[in-house]
């Protein structure tokens, strides 16, 4: 098994190890993905000023709360590379567990807030500002899912020491989780 | 996999200077500043009254912080030239397409169309998001007159009951400015105490102030009236 291997994976025409590249060429798409939701969110906000009605009742001490803990979790994520880079799994498995906790740690803050929304009467089809609300927070949500899966497997091989290079792929894709917030913050929650 | 191979892939291969030393602790640190910074923004706007100063504290610190995290953390800073044109060209046709669609979503009529749909939905929008928002139930923290005004009436009444609250910015009539010697010339305590019973509507007013007898006890309505009360000038 251990030798049966793609090809492609230890092959690099380009110089860039093919895992890196393909992880950036999944965050060029996502780059369209994203850019084009909150591209239309802004405009739509800008030709409707009566969103902003709504827009108040997001609750920005909640968003702000888990910008700090997705900044804190990319910290986390940068110092599991550094760990695998000088060849510690172990430290990189702890640093990528610390991360996961992080992602856990957002989505049930997620879960609270839009409970607490929904219970108002506030649901994804309340009107046009909160339909682009759930949709956008909540793609970025199932990345944040998807990310925290994807590193508990990374996290499991890198503390047997194997595969230690994946700790920086899931880095990357973390710290892109991490840009989309960082947009969606104030989209949502500040400049509202 | 043999352990060779494991160290042919090595992380820092293909990075050009090949490992880096970045103070990722620094970073981090910066990042929290910004992002403090950006929070405290809308604080400093109201204060000041500079609307621009929230803008630029939301998105301009959104893109120092983003490109931080980018260049530091995602290291693309050190990527091969390729990479970026890479993602250069997706952002530029993320930004074509935006580009492209915005005259027709941002407005809403132009030479020879109008987009009626768009344009009764703003008409409607403030009527119907304030009924919307009127739902919202006190969390069950015990009852204060002081916490009932600030979670819900201070929306659109403001803080210091001048009428000012975000909600409000934007609803016609406005919301009562209970600062206003004007505004207590014909107004008594059982009056106040009918429109958060019954709603504006009921004493002739506009229904953009609904009810809360639904929500509050008379008890608690009474204390509410007298909050309101409070904030008259002179007495
Ligand atoms: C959705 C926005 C909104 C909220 C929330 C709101 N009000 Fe009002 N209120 C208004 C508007 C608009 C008016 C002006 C109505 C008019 O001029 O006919 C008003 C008027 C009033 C008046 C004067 C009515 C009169 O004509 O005598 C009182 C008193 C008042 N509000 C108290 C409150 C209190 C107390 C709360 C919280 C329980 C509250 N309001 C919540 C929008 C709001």
């Amino acid at each position: 098994m251990a030798h049966a291997k793609p090809l492609a994976t230890l092959r690099s025409a380009t110089g860039i190890p093919t895992g890196r590249l393909a992880v950036w060429w999944v965050l060029a798409s996502e780059v369209v993905i994203f850019g084009g939701l909150l591209g239309s969110y802004l405009m739509h906000r800008i030709g409707h000023p009566e969103w902003a009605a709504a827009a108040a009742h997001t609750q920005t001490w909640i968003g702000a709360v888990n910008t700090f803990v997705l900044l804190t979790s990319s910290f986390t994520a940068v110092l599991a590379h550094q760990a695998a880079e000088r060849g510690n799994g172990k430290e990189a498995a702890k640093l990528l567990g610390l991360t996961i906790l992080g992602a856990l740690t957002f989505l049930v803050i997620k879960s609270f807030e839009w409970a607490n929304e929904i219970s108002h009467g506030y649901t994804i089809t309340a009107n046009t500002f909160w339909s682009f609300y759930y949709t956008a927070a909540g793609l970025h949500a199932l990345h944040v899912i998807a990310g925290g899966i994807i590193m508990g497997f990374v996290a499991f091989d890198a503390y047997r020491g194997r595969e230690l290079h994946r700790v920086e792929l899931i880095g990357i894709y973390w710290h892109f989780v991490d840009v989309v917030w960082i947009f969606l913050f104030p989209l949502l929650y500040i400049a509202k | 996999m043999s352990e060779n191979k494991d160290i042919e892939q090595h992380p820092g291969d293909g990075h050009e200077g090949g490992h880096h030393h970045i103070n990722y602790l620094g970073i981090y640190l910066a990042l929290v500043v910004l992002f403090l910074i950006s929070v405290a923004g809308p604080e400093v706007g109201e204060l000041t009254g500079l609307r621009w100063i929230t803008l630029v504290t939301a998105f301009g610190i959104a893109i120092v912080k983003a490109n931080l995290v980018i260049q530091n953390f995602m290291h693309l800073k050190w990527e091969k030239r390729l990479m970026k044109w890479m993602l250069a060209t997706s952002l530029i046709l993320m930004f074509l397409m935006v580009a492209g669609i915005s005259p027709d979503v941002m407005n809403h009529e132009g030479n020879n169309w109008e987009n009626i749909a768009a344009k009764a939905a703003v008409e409607r929008g403030v009527e119907a998001e304030v009924e919307e928002a009127e739902p919202v139930e006190v969390v069950a923290v015990g009852f204060s007159a002081e916490g009932a005004y600030r979670s819900i009436c201070a929306t659109c009444h403001g803080a210091e009951g001048m009428g000012d609250g975000p909600a409000g910015a934007a609803l016609v009539p406005p919301p009562a400015n209970f600062t206003d010697p004007a505004f207590w010339a014909d107004r008594d305590r059982d009056r106040i105490v009918a429109v958060l019973e019954n709603g504006a509507a009921s004493v002739g007013g506009s229904s953009l102030m609904a009810a809360y007898g639904g929500l509050y006890t008379d008890d608690q309505i009474s204390e509410l009236a007298d909050y309101v009360m409070a904030f008259a000038p002179g007495e």
